[in-house]
């Protein structure tokens, strides 16, 4: 018995040891350029809701390839509208032009951009030189209805600005310090109008940026107000506005609510240099807008040298991102058999089937969790009622276990078609639970309860929750994912714990509980 | 309930390795790993088999009346039951006492359980199909269905008896008994003498026969939970012979380390029940003493390291 334990923990050590070498070769050799960057790869995800079937058209600008940032991918999928994909006569930026369809309650625009950002840099390239036409050079100096370049209060803030001996570029510069430090950043509802903005000396973002254009059209520098997104984690992206102001034959960019000026962090993704609006429309074409950015996992395909050697087979990073998803998400599921392994063996959690939790959690790490948590429990309260039911017709075990499946899998689908009926769900990635392992839960919890009662049938629910969460909690940790792709050797650390729990034969928690009583009461 | 004894809400492992408590874990790894070869495990997994092994070796068993393997037999199966007025029913590879149906009687057209609950013949041909399909079986593989004699408990267990057949677990190390229990159904138990389903544990001297203090739903108990009546000092008659016939049975099988459950007939005395290659561990409270003191002297009796 004692050989079996030492073999086992000899393993262990080996595998450790071949799986820190592994890591540590990697690091050194190949994973250099990689390591543990920040990600350069986003998606950013408009949904766009036209709730009319009035007749109209509206226009959506959308992203684009810049030289420090590349669309690797785009998906467009639309209901109820007419799309055309186009670009804006003067900027040049791409926009789609939406119409709806004749017989279409509602209309819905959704389109995924997986953009990624050039590495090796904290911030944008330096701008190009461009030329500008005289045309241009008057539209970028006229006066709008909320960047009004005539009011007195402008003309005075500008004189106190400037003086002769300046130049353009002096000047410029002293426009922005004006804005980013005497405009006090104000509530959401507050000023947004270039003249109540300076002479309020408090507005929102898109009032501050208006400000700024306002002094630099009124000082002859052309400048533009530019609608874009700051890409980071959000359900919610909001969008931000920033100033171009043509000067040296450059646009260069300035933000004067986070006080960049003349160059942005690469993460600053410009949408529209037109408009204020990314959705543009007669305003009795009532539409929603919702925009969403998430984070992906590096394609190293675009970093990596793409010389294609024997050993880049162990270089999960160089496939691509769709399937880095996936492949990611498998080599996760070995975590969560050895957290199941620890609340089973250490601690003793009892749950319904091994890895059942595991599969769960699994299903749930791409979908919101609340709605998969709903869609969940609807799909289980219905099933087991069905089951109930059933048990009256006494019907052979296959042939009942279809039934419910096939009633969990309708449950399922209906509850996904009304869930985006009601427009809950924050994307069309939907949850898609294992309908086969919660059909085995199903039934598993009706005979315990049959048999055992119910109290014990939900206490094992319970803890198969408790542990569905458990995995799912570990999972949802973006390094962890990470860490499972860029280093697929971690596994072998996993075998070496499993086999040191498989040896392990000391008490678990729980039967410290269990047992309690005989030490108190001995033997007489 | 009376319960003995104040408990502590914590207790440190090294108390429970002083007393020789045996875990989960540690039963697996240190007795069934090294002493149960899987390959006999076939033998004690499916009650047809272990049967078949008792009737070759002469060792008593309740009687069969029909093994059921195909679903094509049910209707002859169920030919067969008119003339019986009680009889058992049981899955060949059941676990935990599931899918046992125990008619006691016959009640006009249709049948009485133990319980006192009435089965229809359309409801005992389901039940008979379900068993077949594999409902209770281990691992869901299709399974055979027995049909046996009822056994009527003995006499010594009135006042202990609801609604169900209490039967003896002897646990059994290399050929000897090492400690032993009666197993009591309560009503939590719906019947079964299952202790993780409910059942009252009674611990009985080896020696002897002769039972003292319970456990049930792992706490220690001196009456039974149900009928109140008290749990030590029963005389366990026949207790001899209950011994022999398990340590015949556990020598058959080729388990080093097994629970043989054993029945007391009011006519037949002690019958097999079925052997356990994995026997619970709740027998420990039942004795009030850890497994690992009785395998300790066991070793040092045989002569054993």
């Amino acid at each position: 018995m004692i050989n079996r334990n030492r073999a086992a923990i000899l393993t262990a050590l080996i595998l450790i040891a071949a799986g820190a070498l592994c890591a540590w070769l990697r690091i050194k050799y190949t994973l250099k350029a990689v390591g543990f960057q920040d990600s350069r790869a986003w998606r950013l995800t408009y949904d766009i809701n036209l709730s009319s079937t009035r007749e109209g058209k509206i226009r959506i600008a959308l992203p684009d390839s810049t030289p420090y940032s590349h669309i690797y991918r785009e998906t467009f999928s639309h209901q109820g509208i007419w799309v055309d994909l186009l670009r804006n006569k003067r900027t040049k930026g791409r926009e789609a032009s939406v119409v709806s369809m004749a017989g279409y309650q509602r209309g819905r625009f959704l389109a995924h951009f997986d953009i990624q950002l050039k590495p090796d840099q904290k911030s944008k390239l330096p701008p190009v030189e461009e030329k500008i036409s005289a045309n241009d050079r008057a539209y970028y100096l006229r006066a709008e209805k909320d960047v009004q370049i005539t009011g007195p209060g402008l003309a005075n803030i500008l004189n106190q600005l400037a003086n002769e001996q300046m130049t353009k570029t002096e000047l410029l510069t002293r426009i922005f310090d004006y804005c980013a430090e005497n405009i006090i950043k104000g509530e959401k509802d507050i000023f947004s109008d270039a003249e109540n903005t300076l002479e309020h000396g408090i507005g929102n973002t898109l009032g501050r940026a208006r400000a700024m254009v306002a002094l630099c059209r009124l000082s002859k520098i052309p400048a533009r107000l530019v609608a874009g997104f700051i890409l980071e984690n959000t359900q919610e992206a909001q969008v931000h506005y920033w100033v171009e102001a043509f000067s040296q034959k450059k646009w260069l960019s300035y933000d004067p609510e986070n006080g960049y000026s003349a160059q942005l962090p690469i993460t600053f993704l410009p949408i529209t240099r037109d408009s204020i609006d990314i959705v543009r429309g007669p305003d009795t074409l009532g539409y929603q807008s919702r925009y969403s950015i998430r984070r992906l996992l590096t394609p190293t395909s675009f970093i990596s040298s793409q010389k294609s050697r024997l050993l880049n087979i162990v270089d999960l990073t160089r496939l691509p991102p769709s399937m880095q998803e996936i492949v990611s998400l498998i080599l996760l599921l070995p975590l969560a058999a050895l957290i199941t392994t620890i609340l089973r063996n250490i601690i003793g959690i009892q749950t319904f089937g091994t890895f059942t939790p595991s599969l769960i959690a699994l299903s749930f790490i791409h979908a919101d969790w609340r709605t998969g948590a709903l869609v969940f429990f609807i799909v289980l309260s219905v099933g087991i009622l069905a089951r109930l039911l059933l048990n009256k017709l006494q019907l052979l075990m296959v042939a009942r276990l279809s039934i419910v499946l096939t009633l969990a899998v309708l449950c399922m689908v209906l509850a996904v078609s009304v869930l985006d009926y009601l427009n809950l769900t924050p994307s069309a990635s939907a949850v898609l639970l294992p309908m086969v392992i919660l059909t085995m839960m199903i039934e598993r919890f009706n005979i315990i309860a049959e048999e055992d009662g119910l109290p014990n049938a939900l206490k094992i629910f319970a803890t198969t929750i408790l542990v569905s969460v458990c995995c799912f909690l570990v999972m949802k940790v973006e390094l962890v994912g990470r860490l499972a792709l860029i280093f697929p050797e971690v596994q072998l650390f996993n075998i070496a714990i499993l086999l040191l729990i498989g040896r392990y034969s000391g008490y678990r928690l729980s039967e410290i509980w269990r047992f309690r009583d005989i030490t108190q009461i001995p033997f007489k | 309930m009376v319960r003995a004894g104040k408990l502590p809400f914590w207790l440190w492992p090294s108390e429970f390795r002083r007393n020789g408590i045996i875990g989960i874990n540690s039963r697996n790894i240190n007795l069934i790993f090294p002493f149960n070869p899987r390959s006999n495990y076939a033998l004690v997994d499916n009650k047809a088999l272990t049967k078949k092994l008792c009737e070759s070796r002469h060792i008593p068993a309740p009687q069969t009346y029909a093994l059921i393997q195909r679903f094509g037999d049910i209707r002859r199966s169920i030919d067969l039951l008119f003339g019986l007025s009680s009889f058992v029913i049981k899955p060949t590879r059941g676990a935990g006492g599931r899918g046992v149906l125990a008619i006691a009687h016959r009640s006009g057209k249709g049948f009485k359980n133990t319980k006192g609950e009435l089965f229809s013949l359309e409801q005992i041909r389901y039940h008979i199909s379900t068993i077949l399909s594999g409902l209770y079986s281990l691992s869901g593989q299709p399974d055979q269905a027995m049909i046996e004699k009822l056994i009527e408990p003995h006499p010594v267990f009135k006042g202990l008896t609801v609604a169900g057949t209490p039967d003896i677990r002897i646990v059994i190390y290399k050929t000897t008994p090492i400690m032993s229990m009666l197993r009591l159904p309560t009503e939590a138990s719906k019947g079964r003498a299952n202790l993780h389903q409910g059942a009252a544990g009674v611990g009985i001297d080896l020696e002897t026969g002769i039972t003292y203090g319970g456990v049930w739903r792992d706490r220690v108990f001196d009456v039974h939970p149900d009928t109140g009546a008290s749990l030590g000092g029963v005389t366990i008659p026949m207790w001899k012979d209950v011994l022999k016939i398990a340590m015949q049975l556990s020598c058959a099988i080729g388990l080093q380390y097994a629970g043989v459950d054993v029945l007391l007939d009011a006519e037949d005395g002690p019958l097999i029940l079925e052997a356990n290659a994995r026997p619970g561990l709740s027998i420990q409270i039942a004795n009030r003493c850890g497994l690992w003191q009785k395998l300790r002297n066991t070793n040092l009796k045989q002569g054993f390291a």
